[in-house]
């Protein structure tokens, strides 16, 4: 059952249920699903609304701007792609355009050892490498725990 | 009674109290990579709970085993026991959360006249197959195309690192300190070095060894994490009238819970309360149909895969208020002969063997037969506490009087 696909564990940009979420971050923007019925934003992008039974989405922008809900400091590779990365911090930042959305991503632009709890972070777009998938880069948004604004 | 939250529900259960036994139990070496096969150990592990019961293979007529891990089927039990018979069978057994939940299936399948003796089955090979593993244990996670898109690419995979986050938030939240994850990982590790057949038998273990483990995944650390082992482990559930008939004294399943993350919640990082696990859920439901509340618990065993795994999960079972599992477990409260809770007297997932919880169904059924290496003086109520993440369950079991 290893996983077979070449550029993992780049995302695979091509999966329909994730995919406006890398070509909006393509265009410098964080989108998330809006429930058609209900108005809510869904996140993560499943079947059905978790607010109504809502089925059909629209992909929105959302303002990226959020707090560090929590996070660890990754020391060892779990995979060959992380060898040359570690350490690096990965956490879950809640959205404050909707506190329901709490999104998974790398933590940029701070020390470690001085990040807090729910401390203020800002949506930043860069691209995504790694050593083991060369000559290939996607754009993902990253948290900056130095917000500019 | 069931209890309902935004994030999960129990389900209902009928109640089997009294119906039904476990009447056997059998164990496989645990060790480090045996370079066997997880239907070997399988094997291994029937025979001898089938011979503790007192049974021959072609009494059993009933088999509940993982449909996940589907290595000791019914197919896999005739080709070793080179038998032919009919048997009813469920794919929902097996270890992790459905090593509590078998006993349920079993006593249905037994009071509604489908089968006799059931055997409950599970082998783990994962020591000597990790290396053809992506993430080893996290590769089942990997292969979930939204993990695989919006968790892996971004570094928050596998388990260590769910767990670190986590933990983190339960200190953030709480004030649970390193010091008060590691009095689990300590109480698991003395419970092992009390247990010759647990894989870190005879390498003790102190806080300061437990506090200078290499870091993983900030704040996880080497030692709160759990083993990567061989072994496997079986056991036998009858009725509760033809247990009393069979050699090995009865263990009388008295309550089982299972609860269940509903929608994205299944997603650890979706979890609403993060904090919390479907124990919340599942152990009320257990003990109510048991009729026993936590103080009457005298020995516990949970699924420990990370020590912080071990506090949400006392605490959600009630054996003290939300939050102060940390501050509970200080001490020797886990202790198998001066503690409060009895813990993980096998030594757990941490100490004793990855074997994803079917040892500590074992390890109940002996605490309550007066066999357990580390033996809980005068045991007579135990409870096992399941979890894969988006699951947890609970049994209670009960000396026979």
């Amino acid at each position: 059952m290893a996983i077979k696909r070449a550029d993992f564990p780049l995302p695979d940009v091509d999966d329909e249920r994730t995919a406006p979420f890398f070509a909006a971050a393509a265009r410098g923007e964080l989108a998330v699903p809006r429930c058609d019925t209900c108005g809510s934003l869904a996140w993560y992008p499943m079947d059905e609304c978790d607010r109504c039974d809502g089925t059909s989405f629209t992909w929105t922008p959302v303002d990226g701007h959020g707090t560090l809900f929590s996070w660890a400091v990754v020391r060892r590779p779990f995979l060959p792609a992380f060898a040359e990365l570690v350490p690096f911090v990965t956490g879950l930042v809640v959205l404050d355009v909707n506190p329901r959305v709490r999104m998974v991503s790398y933590v940029v632009d701070c020390e470690p050892e001085r990040l807090v709890a729910d401390q203020p972070v800002e949506v930043v777009f860069r691209p995504l490498r790694f050593p083991t998938v060369p000559d290939r880069e996607v754009v993902v948004p990253m948290f900056s725990a130095a917000p500019r604004s | 009674m069931l209890e309902e939250r935004d994030w999960g529900r129990a389900s209902d259960l009928e109640s089997i109290d009294g119906q039904a036994a476990i009447a056997g139990i059998g164990e496989t070496a645990y060790t480090k990579a045996s370079g066997r096969t997880a239907t070997e150990i399988g094997a291994e592990a029937a025979e001898r709970a089938i011979a503790d019961a007192g049974l021959e293979p072609s009494d059993i007529d009933g088999l509940t085993y993982s449909g996940a891990f589907a290595d000791f089927d019914v197919a896999a039990f005739h080709a070793h026991f080179g038998t032919s018979h009919e048997m009813w069978s469920s794919p929902w057994g097996g270890g992790m959360a459905w090593a509590a939940t078998a006993p349920y299936l079993a006593a249905r399948a037994i009071t509604s006249g489908r089968a006799r003796h059931v055997l409950n089955v599970f082998p783990v090979a994962w020591a000597t197959q990790r290396s053809s593993m992506t993430g080893g244990p996290g590769e089942t996670h990997a292969t979930q195309p939204l993990k695989q898109n919006l968790e892996v690419p971004f570094g928050w995979f596998p388990q260590p690192v769910y767990f670190a986050t986590i933990a983190r938030r339960h200190m953030i939240e709480f004030g649970t300190t390193p010091e008060q994850l590691g009095a689990v990982a300590l109480a698991a590790r003395r419970h092992a070095n009390l247990n010759p057949a647990a894989v870190m038998h005879g390498r003790p273990m102190t806080m300061d060894d437990y506090l200078s483990s290499p870091v993983l995944a900030d704040p996880v650390k080497l030692l709160d994490c759990c083993l990567i082992s061989d072994g496997g482990a079986a056991y036998v559930t009858t009725s509760l009238e033809r247990a009393r008939d069979l050699p090995r004294p009865a263990a009388v399943v008295a309550g089982v819970g299972e609860a269940r993350l509903t929608g994205r919640n299944g997603h650890w990082s979706q979890q609403r309360d993060f904090t919390s696990t479907p124990q919340v859920l599942s152990a009320p439901a257990a003990f109510a149909m048991a009729g026993v509340t936590p103080a009457d618990i005298d020995v516990l065993t949970v699924y420990d895969p990370f020590t912080i795994v071990s506090l949400m999960q006392i605490e959600d079972m009630g054996f003290c208020p939300k939050g102060e599992a940390g501050r509970f477990v200080e001490g020797d409260t886990l202790f198998h002969d001066a503690g409060k809770l009895p813990f993980n007297t096998h030594g757990g997932l941490l100490s004793h063997a990855y074997v994803l919880g079917i040892a500590h169904v074992v390890e109940v059924v002996k605490q309550l037969r007066g066999s357990a290496p580390a033996q809980v003086p005068g045991a007579e109520i135990g409870v096992y506490g399941g979890y894969t993440g988006a699951m947890a369950s609970t049994l209670v079991l009960r000396k026979d009087r």
